[in-house]
């Protein structure tokens, strides 16, 4: 299956263990990955904070290089893009005056052609027991978490996908590799990575809350689908713990960086060592140090 | 507080129609934008405030109390809302217009936090993060804010040290361009209706 692939600006630096992991298991799958040809930023929050048709422009940028190179299918798997390249796709079907904006200001037509997938639902898509057949060895023994943050299922009318409240995909697919996934109800709480340069303090509080869930569940790892995320529980977990004087010591890691491992691969090789909150206990845990 | 109603008063949730296609009067403030806002606790006027301003074109009030600016964009108002007003949309809408207007901002660097990004995305094509927290940690004084977080990292090669260009900031930069100019002209418009 060939897929346009957008990496995204957190992709090829702060989340670049999500990319190792991401093309490991895609290869494990035979799901092939063709990087979208001079690909722009999605424009993230900033865009629609200050032009709404900026906001759409940005990603129908990316789609229109996506459908000139022959591709209707492309995988975005940080989850703000996601968000902003489905909310292009959707309002541009519904907003006939946004679409005349649109084409004014570009020169090729984008004919919304490009249907845009996260990782997860393409994994779903190819069903559990694909994922079950690849596997060489289960991974018992780890009870985690795990967080979708806020715009994986908001709003449904953009993501169309999973439960709004209480999304079970990545759940389903981390259970399949052998992991006991834990029920908490912090599985779409915002962590506040929007404002992790400006408002610190908020999202100090606010992924402490996180966390501590976390801690209370019994989960010795959270697992996450998005680089966003994974940067502000990972990289900001001392600090967290300075601040509000207790201890977490949680590693946070991609799903795709579990399916690797049990599909065989060695902790290098879906980038284990990049996580700042050392992963090491849950792997000795699982006979893999 | 009394707000005496007159005509003008309903310029506010007018513009926002016209402008993000949402009718804020359908609001009845049952509460739950607020009570699922995970920055609501930070806010001198909650969503549910926000709106009842809006309906009542208290712009100024809206402006003052921050609140457009530490929402965080995360969705859970406009997914929770009976009546399907798009909140996030509502509050985007403010914030759009807050480029042409001049009232007091308590949180001046949030603005500036996106126009600095948008500057990054406009030179490079991407963003580059370390300029981002370099630059924004700069503007707010606080240079060292988030070195626990940066340095491990950097060591780590999850930053990367300089910027990555891509070949498409051209087209983008063409593209950005367009839609100033087409903004322009919208706000020029909408100054000669006696809009805000």
């Amino acid at each position: 299956m060939k897929y346009a692939y957008f990496p995204g600006c957190s992709l090829s630096s702060s989340g670049f263990d999500y990319d190792l992991s991401l093309k490991y298991v895609a290869k494990a799958l035979d799901i092939e990955l063709v990087e979208v040809k001079d690909w722009v930023c999605c424009g993230a929050s900033s865009a629609h904070a200050t032009s709404h048709l900026l906001s759409i422009a940005l990603p129908v940028l990316n789609l229109s290089h996506a459908e000139k190179g022959g591709l209707d299918k492309l995988i975005a798997p940080c989850l703000a893009c996601l968000s902003r390249f489905k909310a292009a796709n959707v309002e541009l079907e519904h907003d006939a005056d946004l679409k005349k904006k649109i084409d004014e200001v570009f020169d090729y037509k984008y004919q919304r052609k490009v249907k845009v997938y996260h990782p997860l639902e393409v994994f779903l898509q190819m069903g559990a027991e694909k994922i079950r057949e690849r596997l060489k060895r289960k991974l018992t023994g780890l009870k985690a978490v795990c967080y979708y943050g806020c715009v994986f299922t908001r709003p449904p009318k953009i993501c169309q996908f999973d439960q709004v409240e209480d999304p079970q995909s990545m759940d389903t697919i981390v259970r399949a590799l052998g992991v006991e996934t834990l029920d908490w109800s912090f599985k779409t709480e915002c962590c506040g990575v929007s404002m992790t340069l400006t408002r610190s303090d908020m999202v100090l509080k606010l992924s402490n809350d996180i966390l501590r869930e976390a801690k209370e569940t019994g989960a010795k790892a959270i697992v996450v689908a998005c680089p966003l995320c994974q940067a502000n529980l990972d990289g900001r977990q001392r600090q967290i713990e300075e601040t509000y004087k207790t201890r977490y010591g949680i590693p946070i890691l991609y799903f795709t960086q579990l399916m690797g491992l049990a599909f065989g691969a060695y902790p290098k090789e879906v980038g284990l060592q990049k996580l700042i909150t050392s992963p090491q206990e849950v792997l000795e845990a699982l006979g893999l140090m | 507080m009394t707000v005496a109603f007159s005509k003008e008063n309903l310029a506010l949730s007018r513009d926002l129609q016209a402008m993000t296609g949402e009718n804020v009067m359908l609001c009845y403030q049952c509460k739950k934008c607020t009570l699922g806002c995970p920055s609501a606790y930070e806010m001198r006027m909650k969503p549910h405030e926000l709106m009842r301003a809006a309906q009542l074109g208290l712009a100024e009030e809206i402006y003052w109390s921050g609140t457009i600016w530490i929402c965080l964009s995360c969705e859970t108002c406009n997914t929770r809302c009976p009546q399907d007003i798009n909140i996030l949309r509502v509050i985007d809408g403010l914030r759009e217009m807050s480029k042409e207007l001049e009232y007091y901002n308590p949180y001046p660097v949030l603005p500036a936090s996106h126009r600095i990004f948008l500057a990054f995305v406009k030179r490079f094509g991407r963003v580059y993060e370390l300029g981002l927290a370099l630059l924004i940690n700069l503007r707010m004084l606080t240079p060292f804010k988030d070195i626990d977080m940066a340095s491990p990292m950097l060591l780590k090669g999850k930053l990367k040290p300089f910027p990555h260009r891509s070949h498409g900031a051209k087209e983008l930069r063409q593209v950005m361009a367009r839609i100033r100019k087409l903004e322009k002209e919208q706000s020029v418009s909408r100054q000669a209706h006696g809009g805000h």
